[in-house]
């Protein structure tokens, strides 16, 4: 799996650029966070959009990623498809985790302009 | 391996009428891997059968749940062993039933659905896991597991409208 981390503002954005974070993957996204995330000290969106199926050890591995940052960071969502979405209702992190429709709208909530 | 064929076994009664009759029988290999290709293979079939995207959510799930299960559990992340996996779509649900060797499940049944207190919970505290009978078990009907020799095999149902 492959993910991008990108800064803007206050807020670093990481992309995951794969369509699947299921048990295959789950250790691998966990690791590529750590690292990511130590790299920048503020707020860390996540942005989903490319993801189309999230099973639970996909979603512990995100939990675990939430964990990553301690109480001092936060971890906000963007760009659910419907099969993470339903994953997170069912499971009901939905309440646990602050979540935009877009990286844009993420990013606006920060007060950081969307790119051009 | 993957072939086309016929479901050894009807599904039970009360299920409507066929409307697609369409049977699959696939041989998954017990590792994580094998396990998330044999997902993309089958949801790849179902589409191609016309079914919606949406619709066939909860199926990949309770799948990736139950197989990730026997790997973890039933084989113990050996890496080693065979998970048979059996569907039928009839009318607006899909009958799977998968089949391994590894071990039991813990007393002879299927264990309960971990459920997460989880606003009273500090981040630190947050649960890594434990979410996936709660998955199966809100997502299936008919949720039948049998132990005969050193054969596991469970039954479910899926709706499709769901």
């Amino acid at each position: 799996m492959q993910m991008t981390c990108e800064t803007r503002g206050p807020v670093c954005i990481m992309r995951v650029e794969s369509d699947r974070i299921d048990a295959a993957i789950a250790i691998q996204f966990k690791d590529m966070f750590r690292d990511m995330a130590a790299t920048a000290p503020g707020p860390v969106v996540l942005d989903l959009a490319q993801v189309t199926f999230l099973d639970s050890s996909g979603l512990g591995a995100v939990v675990a990623a939430r964990k990553l940052l301690g109480a001092e960071r936060t971890l906000e969502l963007a760009g659910l498809n419907p099969a993470v979405e339903k994953v997170m209702q069912l499971t009901r992190m939905n309440t646990i985790f602050l979540i935009h429709a877009t990286r844009d709208a993420a990013l606006a909530a920060h007060g950081v302009a969307p790119a051009a | 391996m993957t072939n086309l064929a016929r479901a050894p076994s009807d599904p039970p009664a009360g299920g409507g009428s066929p409307t697609i009759g369409w049977g699959y029988r696939t041989d998954i290999g017990a590792t994580r891997e094998q396990v998330s290709r044999a997902l993309v293979r089958l949801n790849h079939e179902l589409v191609g059968l016309g079914l919606e995207r949406d619709a066939l959510i909860p199926t990949e799930l309770v799948l990736a749940e139950v197989l990730n299960n026997i790997v973890e559990h039933a084989y113990g992340d050996s890496a080693q062993g065979d998970i048979a996996l059996e569907a039928a779509v009839h009318s607006n649900t899909i009958w799977c039933q998968v089949i391994d060797f590894g071990r039991p499940m813990p007393g002879g049944k299927i264990p309960p659905a971990l459920r997460y207190d989880l606003d009273a919970m500090k981040v630190s505290d947050l649960p890594e896991g434990g979410f996936g009978w709660g998955l199966i078990r809100d997502l299936t009907t008919n949720l039948i597991y049998e132990r005969t020799g050193q054969e596991n095999r469970l039954s479910l149902s899926i709706d499709l409208d769901c």
